[in-house]
């Protein structure tokens, strides 16, 4: 007993050396809880196919971009600048998950309205991907009621759905699968499906704190047999610089909205009829965040 | 008498581990790194937390990088990817002690050093800076500030920012502690 009573004098003498490192105290107390997977992708789209990024609460984000005219035609059209088509593009953020965008493309003068949100968020132990849907709807302003007289405005109107699923599976690499399905009013070609179906594979691979790789292929699962149009295909080249994100590429689609990079990519990479682009984008804070 | 032997290590022991600390989860940290005539390079951390021993002055900090809140959120994002590294690098510690602190000298308020070891992005070094403490019933007020550079924790800042973001970061603490 007495040994007993002699041991438990040393209790306080015990308790005071834990108290000595204050600091693995604490550390012990904040659990390290699972933190959401930051920057899967920089830019809100990957080049032509959106990417599971959104722009944060309260931030509105002005995208420019371009895409020129063929790259084959050399020297004659300055390598295709002479030749060019833009969107411009704003976006904002209603909440951290929820954007709402409005757009104008030279491409069939088209404006468009899109939203998009995300519902599940990649993070360690907890998911490992992140889940936003897209939507899309588009209005066609270059279809000439002169041309066709029997023209409405519903013949305008397509619109996409898209399921974006993106892993980062280090700091180097993430991909994206995009499920798509999208319907046009108005079709090109004869024969072709109004409703279309794809599937879009794209990736961002960073080889500096700053550059990154960037490229996105649309598969179409239902076009027509003797399509001119091709599957869409996007390489470039990704700078970031503050409040910036460049993306520079090449890419067989001139159009820079769902549909119409899906639907109707004319250019080749086999034979070289390709155009230049580039995707400028720049936040602006509108109030502070909660 | 064993009764009270027991009874006097048992109060021993509770006095020891209880009484003598003053903790927070909800200390700020904010930091500055500004330059006039660009966009405000800052950011808050409100879910720091901090432990003050007033037995012997030790004081522990430690706040997550993610948990810094700025007004651009893609200069949020920048911050943990390209400069602090959070992923790798989570915390942001501090480790030390107020040199002759002494719960009972304390009317109002009294001004002190405290030094002890900063560590950001995984490297760590001695800072000394002055911190105010206010006693007010159970809880107790600790303000301080400080400066550091991002170049002493071997955070690189390139060229094309460099003009943007001070040489100098201030960082601001202020936790209001609460006896436990």
């Amino acid at each position: 007993m007495k040994k007993l009573v002699f041991l438990l004098l040393f209790l306080p003498i015990l308790s005071m050396a834990q108290d000595d490192d204050l600091l693995s105290e604490l550390e012990q107390e904040v659990p390290d809880e699972p933190l959401p997977v930051l920057s899967v992708f920089k830019g809100i789209k990957i080049v032509n196919f959106e990417s599971t990024k959104l722009v944060g609460e309260k931030q509105l984000q002005f995208i420019i971009s371009h895409r020129f005219g063929d790259l084959s035609d050399g020297i004659d059209n300055f390598l295709g600048l002479d030749d060019a088509t833009a969107r411009i593009q704003f976006v904002y953020g209603v909440t951290d998950w929820l954007n709402v965008g409005i757009s104008r493309s030279g491409f069939n003068k088209t404006y468009d309205a899109a939203v998009k949100y995300r519902f599940l968020r990649q993070t360690e132990g907890k998911s490992p991907v992140t889940l936003v849907g897209y939507h899309l709807l588009t209005i066609n302003t270059d279809l000439d009621s002169d041309l066709f007289p029997d023209l409405t405005f519903s013949d305008r109107v397509g619109y996409a759905n898209q399921l974006l699923i993106s892993r980062k599976f280090n700091d180097w690499l993430s991909l994206q699968l995009t499920p798509t399905f999208f319907h046009d009013n108005t079709v090109i070609e004869d024969g072709q499906d109004n409703s279309q179906f794809a599937l879009g594979i794209g990736g961002r691979f960073k080889f500096t704190k700053r550059l990154a790789f960037i490229g996105d292929y649309g598969i179409h699962l239902n076009r027509v047999s003797n399509s001119v149009f091709n599957n869409s295909l996007a390489l470039g080249l990704e700078i970031e610089t503050g409040g910036h994100v460049f993306q520079l590429h090449v890419s067989n689609a001139r159009a820079i909205f769902a549909n119409g990079f899906l639907g109707q990519a004319r250019g080749d990479f086999g034979e070289g009829n390709i155009f230049l682009g580039f995707n400028i984008s720049r936040a602006f804070s509108l109030g502070s965040k909660k | 008498m064993k009764k009270l032997i027991v009874f006097l290590v048992f109060f021993g022991c509770v006095a020891q581990s209880f009484g003598q600390k003053y903790y927070t989860k909800t200390g700020t940290l904010d930091f500055e790194g500004s330059v006039e005539a660009f966009e405000p390079v800052k950011a808050s951390n409100k879910t720091t937390t901090a432990i003050l021993d007033v037995s012997s002055g030790k004081l522990a900090v430690l706040g997550l990088v993610k948990g810094f809140r700025f007004r651009n959120a893609l200069m949020e994002e920048h911050f943990n990817e390209n400069y602090m590294e959070s992923d790798k690098y989570p915390k942001a510690t501090f480790n030390g002690i107020v040199n002759g602190f002494s719960i009972t000298d304390i009317d109002t308020q009294k001004e002190y050093t405290v030094e002890g070891d900063l560590t950001i992005h995984g490297k760590t070094k001695k800072v000394t800076a002055t911190i105010v403490i206010a006693k007010n019933g159970d809880t107790i007020d600790a303000t301080t500030n400080f400066s550091v550079s991002p170049e002493e924790f071997d955070i690189d800042i390139p060229s094309v920012v460099s003009e943007k973001i001070s040489d100098t970061i201030t960082i601001t603490a202020n936790f209001n502690l609460i006896k436990r």
